[in-house]
């Protein structure tokens, strides 16, 4: 369970079958129709040209993390906040939203009668418990969640392209241009949510960008050419219709394994994320030492999970809030990575990378972040709140970079 | 004392809020099943957030309407209509 590559799938392709990348794939695949597929092969390209520049500087400085390469350009303070504001939303918020979807998937596909806040609590309780788990059990259950959502997929995919009367190339819709299609093709960069950029070779990159277009490619496919492309990219739903449309009852029941299974790994991952990054910055002495320990799980997973909980208790599920909140901290992912990628190129010192080459990354995945605000429907909404929740990070995390500064200069 | 005061709050709290709704009266959904599609019947799907996205299905003939919204939209029904509101 050392192997590089296996703990670079369990932590980097955790999100990709969630429900909610599900969701942005199938919207945007409607809108851009066989767009979609170049689309989508670019991003993996620009994201693995990223991360191989990334890791590149990184390595060449002798930084081992992406919050020693912010440190270097930002600071601390700023550094701490957008490490953690990155994260720790993203895991409140998008497993609030993925566990009551597949709360719901449960009970609309496969019980009817267990309530599904019942069994997203239950999600949420047994997620917490693999939590606490030693860390090559807890990947070798998010290996097996991810292997059960990528499988479904794939035969769904496989399925709907070879149950075509006409090849699939015929049954591609064209692109739609409209006020969408900006944001459809900027939320392709939000499938990807995934482990730092520095955080393994480049080559693991790429195996893991394989895997996933092996997985993803032929669904889309096969969705694009079942669903009409309206359909597919107003509903809120589209991967559940595809199924149905692709396999019938049967395409539902695969499809309600895969959004339970992928939501599953998705939160495995974002816990993983969140853990990775407190122990990254202990690693790099700005949060006490505690947090790089095993024994950090014992603390982190249970306050996590009750903060989790009280956000389903409390209805924010039901609110049409959730998804700005959402949408803003897939946002400030998506900013502490141009952030990495400018720290990089102004970082630059390798003599094996041009410099142009590493502009270019960094300029696409900014222009990415602006195209995602500009074009969302509530962009003010979006950088207000991703704002607060980068104070909120920042002011939160201070006592603690206070006390820790004490600490090394009493002793 | 205060331990048990807070204790007999919090339980009626809790225990009390369904009796404050239970003037409000509630359909069983084979009566429901029944009226379908009747003039005077008008199903309101009052779901939001997650609930409205990740949910696939709606009952026949329901039309979406925010919860927040009353004033608004109860102005289009008649008064002798009955209307069927349900948030799960």
């Amino acid at each position: 369970m050392n192997s590089p590559l296996l703990l670079s799938l369990a932590l980097g392709c955790g999100w990709i079958f969630s429900s909610e990348s599900l969701m942005i794939a199938g919207n945007s695949a409607g809108t851009l129709g066989w767009l979609v597929i170049p689309l989508l092969l670019g991003t993996v390209l620009l994201l693995i040209c990223n991360s191989a520049i990334t890791h590149n500087v990184a390595r060449s400085n002798n930084l081992h993390s992406e919050i020693a390469l912010l440190k270097t350009v930002l600071g601390t303070l700023p550094t701490v906040s957008v490490a953690l504001a990155s994260c720790f939303p993203l895991l409140i918020f998008a497993t609030t939203g993925l566990l009551v979807t597949a709360g719901y998937t449960f009970n609309e596909v496969f019980l009817y009668w267990f309530p599904n806040f019942g069994f997203a609590f239950l999600l949420l309780f047994c997620l917490t418990i693999c939590q606490l788990l030693p860390t090559r059990y807890l990947i070798g259950i998010q290996l097996l969640l991810i292997t059960l959502a990528a499988l479904g997929l794939l035969i769904l995919g496989l399925y709907g392209i070879f149950s075509l009367e006409q090849p699939v190339t015929a049954m591609l819709t064209s692109p739609r241009v409209s006020s969408s299609t900006l944001l459809s093709t900027s939320l392709l960069l939000l499938l990807f949510v995934g482990p730092t950029l520095t955080q393994g070779t480049a080559k693991e990159y790429v195996k893991r960008s394989i895997f996933v277009l092996a997985i993803l490619l032929p669904w889309l496919l096969a969705s694009i050419s079942h669903v009409p492309a309206e359909r597919l990219a107003h509903s809120t739903i589209p991967f559940m219709t595809a199924a149905r449309k692709i396999m019938g009852e049967p395409g539902r029941q695969l499809m309600g394994v895969v959004v339970i299974a992928g939501s599953s790994a998705a939160v495995t991952a974002l816990f993983l994320l969140c853990r990775q990054k407190l122990k990254e910055l202990a690693y790099e002495a700005i949060l006490p030492s505690f947090f790089a320990t095993a024994g950090e799980r014992w603390v982190f997973a249970p306050i996590a999970a009750i903060i989790i909980a009280t956000c389903m208790a409390t209805g924010l599920a039901g609110d049409e809030i959730l998804e700005i909140l959402l949408r803003s901290a897939l946002l400030l992912w998506l900013f502490s990575h141009c952030l990495v990628s400018i720290a990089a190129w102004s970082g630059y010192t390798a003599k094996s990378v041009q410099p142009m080459a590493a502009r270019f990354p960094a300029i696409l995945l900014t222009i990415g972040c602006g195209a995602a605000v500009y074009s969302s429907p509530h962009p003010l909404q979006l950088l207000g709140y991703s704002f607060l929740f980068l104070i909120a990070c920042g002011g939160l995390a201070l006592p603690l970079v206070i006390i820790h500064h004490r600490q090394k200069e009493t002793s | 004392m205060k331990r048990i005061l807070f204790f007999l709050s919090l339980f009626l709290l809790v225990g009390g809020t369904p009796l404050l709704a239970a003037d409000v009266p509630t359909m069983s959904k084979e009566e429901l099943k029944k009226r379908l599609g009747s003039a005077d019947i008008a199903i309101l799907d009052v779901r939001s957030g997650r609930d409205w996205i990740s949910s696939e299905f709606k009952i026949q003939g329901a039309v979406r309407a925010a919860a927040t919204d009353f004033e608004n939209w109860s102005k289009r029904y008649a008064k002798d209509q009955t209307l069927v509101l349900y948030c799960a």
